[in-house]
C-alpha cells in the first residue's frame, strides 16, 4: 500500500485547495440562500486562482466574466425574493437521507479516485495532435483553433443551448420586464463611462482571441455584462428583450449552420474550413457568436429579474385598496 | 502525490459533493448552487488532466471547459426563471387556499 505523501505539493497550493473544498461544502450546506450564494461566489473566486495554476488563462477570463460576473449577478438578483418555507420533514428521515447520500457519495468518490490513481502521467495523444495541427487551422491560438475549427460542432451545439435557454426564459416572462425609468445622475455617468469601455474590451478580446487568450465566449460574456449594466442604468436602446434581441440571438446559430453548409459545399465535409479562408470565416463567426452570446445572457438576466418586481408592484397597488375595505 | 494529483482528487471530491447535494437539497436556488459547485469540480478535474506532461497544456479539455462555462451560465439563467415561476405558482396556490 502506498502512503500518500504531500511532500511534493506546495503549501500555498494545499491551502487554496483546502479553501476551495471548504467553500464548496459551505455552499451546499448553508440552509439560507444568502449564505449559500456568498459561499458559492467565494468558491468561484478561489477556483480562478487554481485556473492560473493549471495554465488555463482562457478559462480564468471566461470564469471571471461568466461564472463570477453574469451567473453571480443572476444568483444575487434572485436573493431579494423571499425563500419559501421548507415543509417540515421528519428529523429521522432527514438524517437517513443525508446518511444514504453521504454513503453513496463516498462510494462514487472511491470509484473516481481508483480511476484517477491509475492514470498515466503522460498526456493523451489528442493534445499534441491538436497543437501540431494549429498551423493548419487559420488561427494561431490553440484553444480558438479547437473551438472554432477542430471541434466546432461542439461550439455549434453550445450556441444552440444558449439560444434555447434565452428563448425559453423570454417566453416564460415575456410581458413583465421591469424598466428603469429614472436612473439618477450617478448611474447615468456610470453608463457613459463603463459601457463603452466594456464594449471596447469585448471587441479586443474577440480579435485578440485568434492569437492569444480570449475569443468569442469571453467577449460575449463581457458584452452581456455591458448590456446588463446599460439596462440597469436606464439606457433604453440596450434593452435585450423582444423580437429584435431574439433576431440577434438566433442569427449566430443560423450563421453557424450556414457556415457548416458552406464547408460541405467547398470541402466536402460538414463544418470543415479551408485554410485559404479559415481565418476570415472564424473571425466572422466569432463576431456573430459574441453578439449572440452577449444578447442571450442579457435576455436571461432580464427575464430572471422580471416577474417578481412586477408582482410586488401589483401587490403594493392592491394593498391600499384591501386595507381600506372593512 | 503531485500538485496535479491533488487538484484531480479535489475536483473529484467537489464533483461528488455537488452531485449529491443537487439530488438531495429541496430548495430550488440551493439546488442550482449545488449544480454549479459540481460543474466547478468537473472543470478542476478536466483542467488538471489537460496540464499533465511537460510543455503546453492540452487545448482540447480546456476548450471543453470553456464550452461548459457558457452552457452552465445559460442553464443557471433558465433554471432561475423556472424556479421563480414555480415559487410564484406555489404562492398563488397558498393565497387561493387561504
Amino acid at each position: 500500500m502506498t502512503v500518500i505523501a504531500f511532500s511534493d505539493v506546495d503549501v500555498l497550493d494545499m491551502l487554496v485547495v483546502a479553501a476551495v473544498a471548504v467553500t464548496a461544502i459551505l455552499a451546499i450546506a448553508i440552509p439560507r440562500r444568502v449564505g449559500a450564494t456568498i459561499a458559492f461566489l467565494v468558491f468561484g473566486l478561489l477556483l480562478a486562482l487554481l485556473w492560473a495554476r493549471v495554465a488555463a488563462p482562457d478559462v480564468a477570463i471566461a470564469e471571471a466574466a461568466l461564472g463570477g460576473g453574469v451567473a453571480g449577478a443572476l444568483l444575487v438578483d434572485a436573493l431579494h425574493r423571499r425563500q419559501p418555507a421548507q415543509p417540515n420533514r421528519d428529523r429521522r428521515r432527514a438524517v437517513a437521507i443525508t446518511a444514504v447520500g453521504a454513503a453513496l457519495g463516498a462510494v462514487t468518490f472511491a470509484a473516481l479516485a481508483t480511476v484517477l490513481s491509475r492514470l498515466t502521467a503522460e498526456p493523451a495523444d489528442l493534445g499534441p495532435l491538436a497543437l501540431e495541427a494549429v498551423e493548419r487551422s487559420g488561427v494561431s491560438h490553440p484553444i480558438t483553433a479547437v473551438l472554432l475549427n477542430f471541434r466546432n460542432l461542439d461550439t455549434l451545439l453550445e450556441i444552440a443551448v444558449v439560444v434555447f435557454a434565452a428563448v425559453g426564459a423570454a417566453a416564460l416572462s415575456r410581458d413583465r420586464i421591469r424598466t428603469v425609468t429614472d436612473p439618477g445622475p450617478v448611474r447615468r455617468v456610470i453608463a457613459v463611462i463603463i459601457v463603452p469601455a466594456l464594449v471596447l474590451l469585448a471587441a479586443w478580446l474577440l480579435v485578440a482571441g485568434t492569437s492569444e487568450p480570449g475569443g468569442a465566449f469571453q467577449a460575449g460574456a463581457v458584452l452581456g455584462a455591458a448590456l446588463i449594466i446599460a439596462h440597469l442604468c436606464g439606457v433604453r436602446p440596450a434593452r435585450a428583450a423582444g423580437g429584435r434581441a431574439l433576431v440577434l440571438v438566433v442569427a449566430g446559430l443560423l450563421a453557424f449552420i450556414l457556415l457548416g453548409g458552406i464547408g460541405l459545399a467547398a470541402t466536402g465535409t460538414w463544418l470543415a474550413l479551408d485554410l485559404s479562408w479559415a481565418f476570415a470565416a472564424i473571425l466572422a463567426i466569432e463576431t456573430l457568436l459574441t453578439v449572440s452570446i452577449g444578447v442571450a445572457l442579457a435576455m436571461l438576466f432580464l427575464a430572471a429579474g422580471s416577474r417578481d418586481d412586477a408582482a410586488a408592484a401589483d401587490r403594493a397597488a392592491d394593498a391600499p385598496a384591501l386595507g381600506g375595505a372593512p | 502525490m503531485t500538485t496535479l494529483q491533488l487538484f484531480m482528487y479535489a475536483g473529484a471530491f467537489i464533483l461528488v459533493l455537488g452531485v449529491a447535494a443537487t439530488l438531495l437539497v429541496r430548495d430550488l436556488i440551493r439546488r442550482l448552487i449545488a449544480l454549479n459547485v459540481a460543474s466547478g469540480g468537473v472543470m478542476l478535474l478536466l483542467l488538471a488532466l489537460a496540464d499533465r506532461g511537460d510543455g503546453e497544456p492540452d487545448p482540447v479539455p480546456q476548450a471543453l471547459v470553456l464550452t461548459g462555462i457558457v452552457v452552465m451560465a445559460a442553464v443557471t439563467g433558465i433554471a432561475i426563471v423556472l424556479a421563480r415561476r414555480v415559487e410564484q405558482l406555489d404562492d398563488d396556490l397558498e393565497e387561493v387556499e387561504q
